[in-house]
């Protein structure tokens, strides 16, 4: 396997868009070439996340792309992983790149949705797996995510206040990050006079969907005397799915024999991502994770056994998961600041984590950052980690 | 209990049994694994034989957890019209299927986690012509969930 560099980021900011879908990843793809100071002509293939718009419908928004930026015949490889896609089409194009088969690709992914909650069941057949589930129970995102953090009260005390901790945190780092959606601060008091979702979860404690895209360039060692910027390491990057028996059943039910496991999917991709970097999670500088809500930022770092089981609380509160903490978490302000464009996600977190080990990440910087995991996790039971190293 | 000639929210799914409900599945003989909806292939990963027979899941679970939805889901979600919030659990039945469900309660500050509930029949909402439909649902056992 090649060594593999990013060479090329770009993301527009987030919001509610009167632009196509198309418009906001061309813009987004525009930044990341600038930024790698490539040509389109230089691009040998494109991976992209497959959105719910644009793309006729098909998920072909990498040809979207190709027919914006000039029909050069390049190779398009269009993959669809729920909200890991953005990572997951990264990992195809790193894949292809350390593999030998092109030299510089092009990752992209951007996202429309309508307001309000994801609708999920896209067939309405009783044999449909998705179907079956939201027809007879009706789980939502966020209903998941509440029956998860109900368990965490239960098991580990995590208190309304910590939680809202959580959404302040993020706000603060949002307001120095000109690409984020909410900008305001919040206050916990705030957070918890917000409607409340599905409880224990408030409005401002689950991530709301948005408008967005993120690209980026990578690029093989021996052609980086070609490009502008200075290189930043692909030093792990790996997708991993569900495993048998996981605490959330990936349909409406599963198999309740093997306890213990919990998002296996995440911890699978950054364990496999950690071990090809050889090296530690204690060893991070930074960490881009899924904050779909409040709950998954003091959930997943102890999963990851980047603390002990329950810890997260502790260090939230003492200002410990901020850039100049202990263990720096989202210092872009995450998926609660942003809002979800799901195909974008897992790009946004490499432009943030490339900004950061650049040192150009202003007032949100972490001092000195060599080291950053990035983590995505999508409906299906998909995840994607990657490790980036300056 | 539902009446038998209520809707089912998706047919041939659950059958009434006297007092309880059963859910219709599968499991596979060689390993034990079950499976709802049934399968026509084992899924778990360390099973090499799979050799599937129809079998029925019910009676009585643990909670795992549980959690509230306050605002009305998109379609297909089965609800009333205006929306009443409802509450979903996921439950390990003692036959070995861990299953997401609604709860048969209208105050979920009743339920804790590990709380034990029996799968029971009940309504789940009015489907796009009117008319009323029935899935199964969680029971919290000694009135309130309580362990």
């Amino acid at each position: 396997m090649r060594r593999v560099a990013v060479v090329g980021v770009g993301l527009h900011k987030y919001g509610k868009f009167d632009q196509s879908v198309t418009d906001l990843i061309g813009d987004a793809v525009g930044r990341a070439l600038d930024d790698a100071g490539v040509s389109w002509s230089q691009i040998e293939a494109i991976s992209s996340a497959s959105s719910r718009s644009g793309g006729r419908g098909w998920g072909l928004n990498g040809n979207d792309i190709v027919r914006t930026f000039g029909q050069s015949g390049v190779p398009v490889y269009n993959l669809s992983a729920g909200c890991a896609s953005g990572a997951n089409a990264f990992h195809t194009a790193y894949s292809m790149v350390a593999g030998g088969v092109y030299d510089v690709m092009l990752v992209l992914g951007g996202e429309k949705l309508p307001k309000g909650m994801i609708q999920y069941a896209a067939s309405k057949e009783d044999t449909d797996a998705e179907y079956v589930k939201q027809r007879c129970v009706g789980v939502t995102g966020p209903n998941v995510w509440a029956l998860e953090a109900n368990r965490r009260i239960a098991e580990l005390g995590t208190t309304p206040e910590t939680f809202a901790q959580v959404s302040v945190k993020s706000r603060i780092l949002a307001r120095d990050n000109e690409y984020a959606r909410y900008r305001d601060e919040l206050t916990v008091d705030g957070v918890l006079a917000s409607p409340i979702i599905s409880e224990p979860l408030h409005l401002y404690e689950v991530c709301p969907v948005s408008d967005g895209a993120a690209a980026a360039v990578i690029c093989a060692e021996e052609r980086l005397s070609e490009m502008k910027s200075s290189p930043v390491w692909v030093a792990g990057c790996a997708v991993a799915t569900k495993l048998w028996g996981d605490a959330i059943p990936s349909d409406v039910a599963g198999f309740a024999g093997q306890q213990g496991l919990h998002h296996s999917e995440i911890t699978g991709a950054v364990a496999k991502a950690l071990l090809q970097a050889g090296v530690g999670v204690k060893e991070l500088d930074l960490v881009e994770l899924a904050d779909n809500s409040v709950f998954h930022e003091l959930q997943v770092p102890e999963l990851l056994g980047m603390c002990e089981p329950g810890e997260s609380d502790s260090l939230l509160v003492k200002g410990q998961t901020m850039p100049d903490g202990r263990m720096p978490i989202n210092p872009s302000g995450g998926f609660l600041s942003f809002g979800e464009a799901t195909m974008a996600m897992g790009i946004f977190q490499v432009f943030e984590a490339v900004h950061q080990l650049r040192g150009w990440s202003g007032k949100r910087q972490v001092p000195g950052a060599k080291l950053a995991l990035t983590q995505t996790m999508g409906l299906g039971g998909n995840a994607a980690a990657i490790v980036l190293k300056s | 209990m539902a009446d038998q000639a209520d809707i089912h929210a998706i047919p041939d799914l659950m059958i009434d049994d006297g007092d309880a409900i059963r859910l219709v599945g599968s499991r596979c003989q060689n390993c034990g694994s079950p499976f709802f909806p049934a399968v026509s292939r084992c899924a778990n990963p360390d099973c090499d034989n799979s050799s599937i027979v129809g079998a029925r899941f019910g009676g009585q679970g643990t909670l795992w957890s549980y959690a509230r939805q306050n605002y009305a889901p998109p379609d297909p979600v089965l609800r009333d019209e205006p929306f009443v919030p409802y509450v979903l659990g996921l439950v390990d039945l003692d036959d070995g299927l861990r299953i997401f469900g609604r709860i048969d309660t209208d105050d979920e500050t009743q339920l804790e986690v590990n709380a034990r509930v029996e799968i029971v029949s009940g309504h789940l909402g009015t489907d796009e012509a009117g008319a009323p439909r029935i899935g199964w649902k969680f029971r919290p056992l000694n009135g309130r969930g309580r362990k």
